[in-house]
């Protein structure tokens, strides 16, 4: 009896927080799955069924996979990078005696406060092929032949994107691993020490292992944040160009929904990068996975 | 325990309420103007206007509102202008309740213009200008600039039937250094050889021969409508805009495309960095003397007023080079485009404003507040008194001896995933880092093609 009114009561508790869950994103992600076996346009009339023909046609679209391409490129490097910077920094902030630490954090999470929009803009004019800082700075060195039209060329336009992203990011992380580190045993490292271990050996031996858990969890946000950043990113910067070199997932998924009125063809698409990324995370989660003591 | 539950049950009550008080009031202001309207000869009408406030600005539309109130007693206007237009009024449309007029070009990047040529989803104008003009005693149609209503951007079914309202007329082309082309003596070219020619004067005074809007590169379209229209005439034009495979294997598109390419691997030909430069970076880099030309409209010296520029920099409007040196020069001409949604509230009073919009004095007061002129017979004149010094000037030389064409890509049929223009033109970023060749992109266009063609 008292158990049933128990239940009872939760469920009343957890009404509310369902209901807006349900009709904000249980129901769209639905629909998402349903429109992407339809030919319409977004607007309601004429809405065609079709089945998986939009799925087979996105595998035969060059620009598709090409952008599942520079998506992947992405998710690959960006958070291999940062997560490693942010972990170095972290620890240099943590265990190095600088004087200069509080000025240091505060740098270094700037960017973090940025608007991504901002960020974008700022770093198409670093980037800018003529009056650029980073061309300005190769040339009066006297390395012209290395400055390049960086967001132009198709060698060189995803790692200058990687670039800005890890560069937005590494402050975010590293303020995580700031606050995990604070509770790893000052005496872990004394002993250590004592036993001869060296500033590397310690890293690798008991920061990396202390923060694991935190680390899983940053390596699925990183995944899932160049997902989102690199859309804002790639239409201020590039417009998806050169030819759709820089072109990913969500800036094509965006194009063809609301600015070619191809709207079952882009819910296709994003069922592909939501199976992608769930899938993804569900990697890199069984990957890391550890005994935990 | 009790107590719980019925706070619990107050707080729920009150988030409904506020739910409910947020969705419950559009449809009372939407349901408000429903039941005058059933009333014959309703005197309270309401009329929904929603515009796309570019360079344009909103002032007219929120003028010719009043104007309309004055003149139609008892009927109100709403105007809503916004930059982002396309994306405020998609939810409204797609909820059945569509503003009564729009004024939203089918390029915008909301594609909502876009989608509803592709939906039917626009109310026939055939009727409106087969009507008589508010203002003189003759067909609406006539006042219209020749040949507009009959092209796909006016009719875009291809079936006769009028489905969209021509606002402003643009004229676009390539622009110059005036100041440096006089200071310098330098002639204009009137064919693609003389300008490719011009590259080593270009180079004498400091500057690439050519820009263009890098990461928006279908402004080259500007260059390469009338490029095949002076190579290929109507013919070839028609089969480059209506989606004709066939077009691509010819000796015309060939020779087009290869402008492009001559312009890539001229050295100098191309201003450094193009590829990556936004329309407003490549813009600046052009007037302060970074290059010699660039593609742009009429609009060109509006839109980047604040700006720096080199030295006495003056705008000039070239129009486009042809193939002929016998052929007059070209300019591409495009209209900004009007409609009235299919489901929309008040039709007959929507085509009343529209019928209102295209009077002497309101084509006047367009001039006086856009500084633009409507595509209307004689606006150019109606309005000179108001353009900037350079668009009047781009008017003034299509009316003495540039010949200023139309041509736009017609719409995709639905079910078609591609848009060729796009694809078309992504491939310019390509061609300028010579990573494709003319015929690689033109046998791309030919598959590109013939997908449309499937679906047709």
């Amino acid at each position: 009896m008292k158990n049933k009114k128990r239940a009872a009561f939760i469920l009343f508790c957890i009404l509310p927080t369902l209901l807006i869950f349900s009709i904000f994103i249980v129901y769209p992600v639905t629909q998402v799955f349903i429109k992407s076996m339809y030919s319409s346009s977004g607007f309601g009339n004429n809405e065609q069924f079709i089945g998986f023909a939009n799925f087979i046609e996105l595998f035969q679209d060059d620009i598709f996979l090409q952008s599942i391409k520079n998506t992947g490129f992405l998710m690959l490097v960006v958070p291999v990078i940062t997560l490693f910077l942010s972990l170095v920094f972290a620890s240099i902030l943590s265990l190095g005696e600088l004087r200069e630490k509080h000025l240091y954090r505060t740098i270094f999470f700037f960017p973090s406060i940025l608007s991504f929009v901002v960020i974008g803009i700022l770093w198409a004019f670093i980037y800018h092929p003529n009056m650029g800082i980073v061309n300005e700075v190769l040339n009066w060195m006297g390395l012209e032949q290395f400055a390049l039209t960086w967001l132009g060329s198709k060698d060189t336009v995803l790692w200058a994107i990687a670039l800005v992203m890890v560069w937005q990011a590494v402050g975010y992380y590293m303020v995580m691993y700031l606050a995990g580190m604070d509770s790893i045993p000052k005496e872990l490292y004394e002993a250590a020490s004592l036993d001869g271990a060296n500033a590397v050996q310690q890293f690798f031996k008991i920061t990396v292992p202390m923060l694991w858990e935190i680390i899983r969890i940053t390596i699925i946000f990183s995944i899932n944040g160049v997902l989102n950043i690199s859309f804002v990113l790639v239409i201020v910067m590039t417009g998806g160009g050169p030819n759709n070199s820089s072109q990913v997932a969500l800036t094509y998924m965006y194009k063809q929904a609301f600015v070619n009125a191809n709207f079952g063809y882009a819910m296709a698409i994003a069922v592909i990068v939501f199976s992608v990324s769930l899938l993804l995370s569900f990697i890199s989660n069984k990957l890391t996975e550890r005994e935990t003591h | 325990m009790k107590s719980i539950f019925s706070k619990m049950f107050i707080l729920l009550a009150i988030f409904t309420i506020i739910l409910a008080g947020c969705s419950s009031e559009k449809e009372g202001s939407s349901e408000a103007t429903t039941p005058e309207n059933g009333e014959p000869e309703a005197k309270s009408e309401v009329l929904e206007v929603a515009v796309f406030q570019g360079g344009y600005g909103d002032a007219f539309w929120k003028q010719l509102a009043a104007n309309f109130e004055k003149a139609n007693p008892g009927t109100k206007v709403n105007v809503t202008a916004n930059p982002d237009i396309g994306n405020i009024i998609r939810p409204k449309i797609i909820a059945g309740t569509p503003p009564d007029v729009v004024y939203l070009n089918q390029t915008d990047p909301s594609g909502v213009t876009q989608g509803l040529i592709k939906e039917q989803g626009l109310t026939d104008l055939t009727d409106l200008f087969a009507g008589n003009a508010i203002d003189e005693d003759k067909p609406l149609a006539l006042k219209i600039l020749p040949g507009v209503l009959e092209s796909v951007y006016m009719s875009p079914y291809g079936d006769g039937k009028i489905y969209m309202a021509p606002y402003n007329y643009n004229v676009m082309g390539l622009w110059y250094n005036k100041t440096l082309f006089d200071d310098k003596g330098i002639a204009l070219p009137k064919t693609w050889d003389e300008l490719l020619a011009l590259n080593s004067v270009a180079k004498e005074n400091d500057r690439a021969l050519f820009t263009y809007q890098g990461t928006v590169p279908s402004y080259l379209e500007e260059i390469l409508i009338p490029a095949v229209y002076s190579l290929g005439g109507q013919e070839a034009l028609d089969q480059m805009l209506e989606y004709d495979p066939e077009f691509w294997k010819s000796e015309t598109a060939l020779t087009v495309l290869g402008i492009f390419e001559k312009i890539a691997n001229e050295e100098n030909a191309l201003m450094n960095g193009t590829v990556a430069l936004d329309h407003t970076q490549s813009q600046t880099s052009f007037m302060q003397g970074k290059a010699m030309f660039i593609p742009n409209g009429n609009w060109f010296e509006g839109e980047m007023a604040e700006a720096p520029r080199e030295d006495g920099f003056e705008f000039g409007f070239l129009g486009v080079p042809t193939f002929n040196a016998k052929d007059p020069l070209l300019a591409l001409n495009s209209v900004e485009q009007m409609y009235i949604p299919k489901d929309a509230k008040n039709p007959e009073l929507a085509k009343e404003f529209l019928r209102f919009m295209y009077s002497e004095e309101n084509i006047k007061l367009n001039g006086e507040l856009t500084k633009a002129s409507m595509a209307v017979v004689g606006a150019s004149d109606i309005v000179a008194e108001y353009l900037s010094e350079s668009s009047y000037n781009v008017f003034k030389a299509v009316e003495s001896g540039m010949y200023s064409m139309s041509g736009n890509f017609a719409p995709v049929p639905a079910g078609v995933n591609v848009d060729p223009r796009e694809v078309l033109f992504d491939q310019v970023a390509s061609i300028m880092n010579k990573e494709m060749t003319v015929q690689e992109w033109a046998d791309k266009m030919y598959e590109v093609y013939s997908k449309v063609e499937e679906k047709k």
